[in-house]
């Protein structure tokens, strides 16, 4: 089957997807003034902003989870969704030299850029070990799961990041769409705040896989309440549906992006 | 039967102008109308063309296909097909093993990164698995002839090194069809040499190469050639045919496109005064620039550059020029106004073999900018006399003696 041999292809590039990854995060940490600490720089800051308005404005339901550890949990997956999003975008406008001038399967670069992010999501979970160290949170056994959780979120960020990357180079103002989209999704998600689990809002964790994840990350390694079940299951499928139903789409429309990148 | 190494097979390209739509604000208003247009009966729809019609070819293992035309004839657009960057619409496009496409050096190279760092880049782009780069790094540092610099960051390369290096890893990575556009067009001459005798190699290792060029020496050492011409294959023949039709066709077209002031355009006559394009090595030519100078110029002082197409002989003069015809003082004491013509006689054409483009200018004997001037004027081919078994490039009128002392010790006599 034709499918079956365009993803053996796939898999042969996986030294490329490595290596493009690797391109990023040497240029990016060899050349800016952070080095390492821009992985960090950004969860952290989003976290003391949040701990510093929400601990005088509001009073969440964190099941006695100190409130930074609350919200770094749920920043540092974030910003790996937003990384995979933003970077997936990007990926082939901004390599449009291989795209027209070079072949190899096109869906390495969105992937390069998975992986970059991933990397980045490695660096800033050392922050989140030293948080929990410092208030004394040790995760229990069920962490042995974390990741499975991981694999559903990267499986979601990979096929949006090829369905987007794709999209991206057909209308080129959709990486600005992006922009306002992550913004308001990141609101929408339990990212700095706990979400109510009915109504309304509810219902929005069932479209949204990343409200069950986030949980999910924080019921395994702060202890929280586990996440909403139907929820879940619903963030499971979409997270096995849309990489394939992405790297089908891409695939038909990949055979243009040479003339149009 | 094997199937050929490469093989295109009445291969049809549809290509666009400029996108139809670029972003979702267009692809939103522009819907209505979209599904209501029907591409015309070519199967086009607005802003398409075709930008090959019915390509056919097939290249055995060890054979060289040079393909050139006008620009934008649809060159590129069939290395990129062998390439899949682009899909063909109609047809079948085959490359049987390792294809690597030297469409543009260095692609990926990142510039903020060591050239150590894009060596492994760029290979892998290029299709080489990293222990394969391993492996074979030192030959490619080696082959660059750069190995004090392979800690410095690419953006500080100059373009030759740059070049040089992005060559030298493709030179590694053992294609079977190997693709080359314009892209050796850079660099230096000797890098060019190198180049050129690296593709040979390969060949004769048995590598089927496709090589698009303005460059006729280029053209001419490949073992087959097409010409293309606004998407269709004009000819395939041997080098020679195709390279005399194309140089037919752009000695044509430049008589059209002859301009009304200043140089008018740049003739070559021969002994009979009937114009001629091609030159044979030794002959009498005389070479008549047509002018129209609404201007009067005083003491006119006319130049006519003869630029080889080989850029390997753009040694050192200033102007890149392998030779030079000025009037110098010679016309001093006239004023040229009006119209008419420059003849400059030359008596025997003592020039390397070779294809040749001539700038044309004239200045007042006083000034020093030109007064008018046409680039690429004229185009010619100095060919080796048919009676020559010489393979240099250039032969000199020579006279050869024998003497021998008659009596010992003594020296010889004038």
């Amino acid at each position: 089957m034709k499918a079956a041999q365009d993803l053996r292809e796939l898999i042969g590039y996986r030294e490329l997807i490595a290596v493009l990854a690797r391109r990023e995060i040497r240029a990016r940490y060899r050349y800016s003034l952070l080095g390492a600490g821009w992985a960090i720089a950004l969860p952290v800051s989003l976290m003391l902003i949040f701990s510093v308005v929400f601990s005088r404005v509001a009073n969440f339901q964190t099941g006695g989870i100190p409130y930074p550890v609350f919200a770094y949990a749920g920043l540092l997956p974030w910003q790996l969704h937003a990384g995979i999003l933003t970077g997936g975008a990007r990926s082939l406008t901004d390599n449009s030299v291989l795209v027209t001038k070079v072949y190899f399967a096109r869906e390495v670069l969105p992937l390069s850029r998975v992986l970059a992010a991933l990397f980045d999501f490695l660096i800033a979970s050392l922050v989140l070990a030293g948080l929990m160290a410092w208030y004394g949170i040790l995760p229990g056994p069920e962490v042995a799961l974390l990741p499975l959780v991981l694999l559903m979120q990267v499986a979601f960020g990979v096929g949006l990041a090829m369905l987007i990357a794709g999209a991206n180079l057909l209308y080129r103002d959709v990486q600005y769409v992006l922009q306002v989209a992550v913004t308001v999704w990141m609101f929408a998600s339990s990212v700095v705040y706990p979400l109510p689990r009915q109504g309304m809002l509810g219902w929005l964790g069932y479209i949204n896989p990343i409200t069950p994840i986030l949980d999910s990350y924080r019921a395994l390694l702060l202890g929280a309440p586990p996440p909403h079940t139907g929820q879940l299951v619903a963030a499971a499928i979409i997270c096995a549906v849309t990489p394939v139903a992405a790297w089908l789409w891409f695939r038909r429309v990949e055979r243009r992006f040479g003339e149009l990148a | 039967m094997t199937a050929p190494r490469v093989e295109l097979k009445d291969v049809w390209k549809r290509l666009q102008r400029r996108s139809e739509v670029s972003t979702l604000a267009e692809l939103l208003y522009g819907l209505p109308r979209r599904l209501f247009q029907r591409p015309d009966e070519d199967g086009l729809r607005p802003h398409q063309f075709w930008a090959l019609q019915n390509i056919s070819f097939a290249l055995e293992p060890g054979e060289t296909l040079g393909i050139i035309g006008p620009n934008g004839a649809g060159k590129s657009s069939i290395l990129k097909l062998l390439f899949r960057i682009f899909r063909p619409d109609r047809g079948s496009v085959h490359a049987h093993g390792r294809v690597t496409g030297l469409i543009e050096l260095g692609a990926g190279f990142h510039p903020m990164l060591p050239g150590r760092d894009n060596v492994f880049i760029y290979g892998s782009i290029l299709g080489m698995s990293q222990r394969e780069i391993r492996s074979k790094y030192g030959a490619i540092v080696e082959f660059a002839e750069m190995a004090e610099f392979m800690e410095m960051p690419v953006k500080n390369y100059s373009s030759g090194m740059y070049a040089r290096l992005a060559f030298a890893v493709a030179a590694h990575a053992d294609p079977d069809v190997l693709l080359v556009d314009e892209v050796l067009a850079v660099g230096d001459a000797s890098f060019q040499a190198r180049c050129h005798d690296w593709i040979e190699r390969r060949r004769r290792l048995g590598c089927s190469i496709v090589i698009v060029s303005h460059q006729m020496h280029v053209i001419q050492a490949a073992t087959r050639c097409m010409y293309i011409n606004q998407g269709q294959s004009v000819m395939l023949e041997a080098p020679r045919t195709v390279i005399d039709r194309y140089m037919r066709d752009q000695a044509e077209r430049m008589q059209h496109t002859e301009s009304e002031q200043g140089i008018c355009r740049v003739e070559l006559l021969n002994e009979h005064h009937e114009p001629i394009q091609e030159l044979v090595a030794g002959m009498a030519v005389t070479m008549r620039v047509h002018w129209n100078l609404p201007e009067p110029v005083v003491g006119p002082v006319v130049t006519l550059d003869l630029v080889h197409d080989d850029p390997r002989y753009l040694i050192s003069t200033p102007g890149g020029n392998l030779a030079q015809l000025s009037s110098g003082d010679t016309l001093n004491g006239e004023t040229a106004h009006g119209s008419g013509v420059f003849d400059v006689q030359i008596e025997r054409l003592q020039l390397p073999i070779g294809m040749y483009r001539v700038n044309a200018a004239v200045k007042a004997r006083d000034a020093f900018i030109a007064a008018v001037r046409m680039e690429d004027a004229v185009r010619f081919e100095v060919r080796r006399p048919a009676d020559s078994d010489s393979h240099a490039l250039l032969e000199l009128p020579q006279r050869w003696s024998l003497s021998q002392p008659t009596e010992a010790g003594a020296p010889p006599k004038p």
